[in-house]
């Protein structure tokens, strides 16, 4: 399985939190990689203050950021099957930094 | 033409007075041509003002005021703007508590900009003030969209509604006002002091509101917003960064008081939300240092900094640092104990 991981920063309490949801490898390479790779034309500056900022790493591949104004479609399934996803058994405490290779927990 | 005046001696506060003026009700026509004239008496500012064309298309001789123009929308848990308006200015209490703090707020917001530094809205040029409440569902945050505050209402575990501390809707407010003033860039140090203008601003709204002075004031924002089973009392604090609360699920707040902690991130656009902890506690050193409402001369002397056109966007710590001193001087004059105390502040957080 790949694993992608979810973190969200900002808001006005500024309070990170972060989700993670395991698909099949099949799936990250068809649907999320490429969705992923389009994200860098999506983080112009804007005049929005105290909104979430995403950062998703699908990991061992790639990671993107994305402000909370961008995410609809497709981020937006993403982020709630990531919310949704049942908690793993390590806490997720790490912050925002690449972690562990993927199935790499027992 | 002639309706009886009886505001000469007004006790009514020039924003009321500025709101009343306003009103476009026929209804209200009398109370509305009474406040213009009491506000052409109170100063050559209001005066200019209540003379100045509103809208060229009605023609001449149309008596205007910049005057405070609250609506508040509803967006029933979408997530789609502006939403429905469901109070505009002067309508009464609609009886749901988060459009009638909303509404309130804006006002109190207002008010603090208004009546203690001569400003007409948040562009300084009578900018109608508009919020969301209902937000989403089960939305955590509060934000700034570039036109409009826009609240959720909490998920009920964590958060409750954001609009249950004024110091929320000031904070938001105030990112108009900076957008409008330095647009400081929303990113490291600079977007850390946008962050902090904010949160000053939200806090001096409330303790004005509450008649709290800098020693008595608790300097907290967003106390209230947490549900009972948070382990908190609130999201910052100017006081004492880092100590606004210690829970399982939220962790512990991660505000540094002094460069000594600055944290260096990638997330929130560089620490935004963190980094103001420092700015943050040079305001309270420098306001508890001068005594009395925090509002009057250390708020009057972050304002004039703000406004002063000499805060770049890319604004660093020290840069700010500089200008509130040079604000201090420039209001209070040379070898003052306003300049004293914001030179003092600032060393005291380690950025002079």
């Amino acid at each position: 399985m790949t694993r992608i991981e979810v973190s969200r920063s900002g808001g006005f309490a500024g309070l990170s939190r972060t989700w993670s949801v395991e698909v099949s490898p099949a799936e990250a390479e068809e649907r999320w990689l490429p969705l992923l790779e389009q994200a860098e034309a999506e983080n112009a500056e804007t005049l929005q203050r105290d909104r979430f900022i995403y950062h998703i790493v699908v990991v061992g591949y790639r990671d993107a950021t994305v402000p909370e104004s961008a995410v609809q479609g497709p981020w937006k399934e993403l982020l709630e099957r990531a919310r949704n996803a049942p908690p793993e058994e390590p806490a997720e405490e790490l912050p925002d930094e690449p972690a562990e290779e993927p199935g790499g927990h027992t | 033409m002639n309706a009886p005046v009886h505001t000469r001696c007004s006790i009514v506060p020039p924003y009321l007075l500025s709101r009343l003026a306003g009103l476009e009700d026929p209804r209200h026509h009398n109370a509305a041509a009474a406040a213009r004239r009491a506000l052409v008496q109170l100063d050559p500012i209001h005066s200019a003002r209540a003379t100045a064309p509103r809208d060229p298309s009605r023609g001449a001789g149309t008596a205007v005021v910049l005057a405070l123009r609250r609506t508040i929308s509803d967006a029933y848990g979408t997530e789609t703007l502006p939403g429905e308006a469901v109070r505009r200015e002067g309508d009464p209490p609609v009886g749901d508590v988060a459009v009638d703090e909303a509404y309130d707020g804006l006002g109190a917001t207002y008010g603090l900009f208004q009546e203690v530094y001569g400003r007409s809205s948040i562009d300084d040029a009578g900018l109608p003030l508009d919020a969301t409440v209902h937000y989403g569902q089960r939305y955590d945050n509060a934000f700034w969209d570039g036109f409009r505050m826009v609240f959720g209402d909490g998920d009920g575990e964590i958060f409750g509604r954001f609009t249950a501390s004024l110091t929320v809707i000031g904070h938001e407010l105030a990112h108009g006002f900076t957008q409008y003033t330095s647009n400081l860039r929303y990113q490291g140090q600079s977007g850390a002091l946008n962050e902090s203008v904010s949160d000053v601003f939200g806090v001096l709204v409330e303790q004005r509101v509450r008649g709290e002075s800098a020693d008595t004031a608790g300097w907290l924002v967003g106390e209230g917003i947490f549900t009972d089973q948070v382990q908190g009392r609130a999201l910052r604090s100017l006081k004492a960064p880092g100590t606004a609360h210690d829970d399982d699920v939220l962790g512990k707040d991660p505000q540094p008081a002094t460069m000594a902690d600055y944290v260096e991130t990638t997330s929130d656009n560089g620490g935004v939300h963190i980094n103001s902890g420092i700015p943050n506690h040079a305001f309270y050193i420098a306001a508890t240092r001068l005594g009395g409402y925090a509002w009057e001369r250390a708020g009057q002397i972050w304002y004039d900094a703000a406004t002063g056109g000499n805060v770049p966007e890319d604004c660093t710590f020290s840069r700010f640092a500089d200008v509130t001193v040079d604000a201090a001087k420039a209001r209070f004059g040379e070898g003052s104990p306003e300049v004293e105390a914001v030179g003092y502040a600032w060393r005291e957080v380690d950025v002079l």
